[in-house]
């Protein structure tokens, strides 16, 4: 398992995200230096959601005849469904806050991504 | 062409959905998200499993419209899951047409991304890389240009004044996000995708029992013994119990509304035990070789009685739970316990033809959920609020005025025409006068997307009595 790699991306997809979400209701200059910033605490929550949920799996299930594409078919869908519904439940109780939107909707597309790039290294 | 109806979708979606509360809308997405269905399975829709069930979620939308109820919107939601699981794959049972409809309209995307990546490769790669060097030719400099073009802007006046004459105020970014999301929903629904392991383990799973390799005669004798002493025991206790609540329920007297409830309330524990102890024992019974034994005659007929007396057990405590809604009136809750006594009256019967038809644990899942869905579909069909009103103000012996005045806006209309018929104290009067007010204020508020035929009807006859 690549884990750099697919960290990496994941970090950058989580801060675009999360800022595009930001910015769509005003966006003020004094702001990019915290966009820049804001890449460090993202770094470290994405590492610490995707190895303990997502790469734990991986090293849990795979094995000589559990390839990543069945470890992806089986565990993939139910993952997938609590992190939807976590992620709506937390929205929902914040009352739409932007910020809180923001968290949960990059949370939820980063840790998707993140299990179709570990899943699609069987590839290679 | 398939992106064009999903963009079209989309924007729809937006118009429809985007800062407004539920109406006429959902109505309107469901019969779009119907049409979309259609087109992109068009194959699938030849099923009349398929078009059943695309009928009964255009029908569940227009009771959105109706009713305007909280039940009537997630009975939608449920029915939407279930047609697009359907869609997916028609044979599986209903609780595997749910998961598969949630797992498509969540990361249905994401699964196709995976599924192309792994079977479409070797035919499109190059095609692949050339969307993602275009992807990357646009959305890179883009989003440097933008970061360099705030950074300058607080270098140089005269820049900053070019910069601040461009004005986007008029494209509404959240709107634009709004229309992604609902992008995203149609492309994950266009074409449905299934959670492997569960739906082909049930595709596997048939409902009947059958005969086990391993058959000891004297094991199922020693089994068969202990069953009918155990069910002969426990009929003995529930003939006992019913004689005695009989008696009860005859010669009953008037007792307080909370002594009332609390009986009530003690009869269904009772009940719920019951019932369900009553379904775990024939289960266990009859799991297996015990279903094929010629000599089960015996404890057939004796789980059966059992099941006769539970139901009648169901009898005495819907009585009770009737005279509690004609003494004190009807509620939400009464209403509830009436749907559970249905429900659970229902799960004797497909028990006893479980055990009649020797079928398996999943045959009562499977019906069960089938049954559970349907019942909640019918719910849906009743404006619950306005006839608790009309009964408590019309049958009921006593009722809470309070508690009607607090329901939904949907009695508004009737509470505003009986507040001087009913005797009433003038601060409740004055209690149902706001909410009237309020109720028509917001019809006026209301936007095309929140329309729903209530709030239609009541706006004609406001309009006709102004």
């Amino acid at each position: 398992m690549n884990i750099p790699a697919n960290l990496a991306k994941s970090c950058l997809l989580a801060t675009v995200i999360f800022w595009v979400i930001i910015s769509s209701k005003s966006i003020d200059p004094d702001i990019i230096l915290f966009m820049f910033l804001s890449i460090i605490p993202i770094f470290i929550v994405s590492t610490i959601v995707i190895l303990s949920t997502i790469c734990s799996v991986f090293w849990l299930a795979e094995n000589a005849d559990f390839n990543k594409k069945q470890v992806f078919k089986t565990y993939y869908p139910y993952y997938v469904i609590i992190v939807f519904g976590i992620c709506v439940f937390a929205i929902i109780s914040s009352g739409f806050d932007l910020y809180i939107i923001a968290f949960f909707s990059s949370v939820f597309i980063t840790t998707n991504q993140s299990w179709v790039w570990f899943a699609k290294e069987t590839q290679k | 062409m398939k992106h064009i109806s999903i963009f079209i979708a989309a924007f729809l979606f937006s118009i429809l959905f985007f800062e407004k509360n539920i109406g006429l809308n959902l109505t309107i997405f469901s019969i779009v998200t119907t049409v979309l269905l259609v087109g992109y399975n068009s194959k699938k829709f030849k099923d009349k499993t398929i078009i059943l069930h695309a009928l009964v979620y255009i029908f569940t939308a227009l009771l959105v419209f109706i009713q305007h109820s909280s039940l009537s919107i997630i009975t939608n939601c449920i029915t939407f899951f279930t047609l697009v699981g359907v869609v997916s794959e028609q044979r599986t049972s209903i609780y595997v047409h749910w998961l598969n409809g949630i797992y498509t309209t969540v990361a249905g995307y994401f699964h196709r991304t995976f599924e192309s990546n792994t079977d479409a490769k070797k035919v499109n790669w190059k095609k692949d890389i050339d969307v993602l060097h275009v992807a990357k030719l646009i959305g890179i400099p883009l989003v440097f240009i933008l970061v360099f073009i705030m950074l300058y802007k607080n270098g140089n006046p005269m820049f900053n004044n070019l910069v601040s004459r461009i004005d986007f105020s008029f494209i509404n970014f959240q709107w634009l996000l709004f229309t992604v999301l609902g992008y995203y929903l149609f492309n994950n629904i266009s074409k449905p995708v299934q959670v492997d392991p569960a739906t082909s383990t049930d595709l596997k799973t048939q409902s009947t029992l059958f005969k086990s390799g391993t058959f000891s005669e004297e094991k199922l004798k020693k089994e068969k013994q202990l069953g009918t002493v155990l069910l002969g025991f426990l009929n003995l206790l529930i003939v006992v119990y019913i004689i005695t609540d009989i008696i009860y329920v005859i010669t009953g007297e008037t007792i307080s509304a909370s002594a009332f409830s609390s009986q009530v309330h003690s009869g269904i524990n009772t009940l719920i035990a019951s019932i369900i102890i009553a379904i775990m024992i024939i289960l266990y019974f009859f799991r297996g070789n015990l279903n094929f034994y010629a000599e089960n005659r015996a404890l057939k007929n004796l789980s059966f009685l059992w099941i006769f007396l539970n139901v009648m057990l169901i009898v005495l405590i819907a009585i009770k739970n009737q005279n509690y809604i004609t003494a004190f009136g009807l509620t939400y809750k009464r209403i509830g316990v009436h749907i559970y006594i249905l429900l659970t009256f229902i799960g004797l019967i497909t028990t006893w033809i479980k055990v009649l038809k020797v079928k398996n644990l999943a045959f009562l899942f499977r019906r069960n959920t089938q049954i559970a869905f349907i019942v909640l579909l019918v719910c849906s069909t009743i404006n619950w609020d306005y006839t608790i009103t009309k009964y408590n103000l019309n049958v009921a012996k006593s009722f809470d005025i309070g508690y009607l005045i607090n329901l939904t806006n949907r009695n508004a209309i009737l509470l505003n025409k009986k507040k001087d018929d009913i005797n009433i104290s003038s601060a409740d009067k004055h209690r149902i006068e706001t909410k009237y007010s309020k109720h028509m204020m917001a019809l006026a508020e209301r936007d095309w997307q929140e329309w729903n035929y209530e709030m239609f009807e009541n706006e004609t006859k406001f309009n006709s009595t102004e």
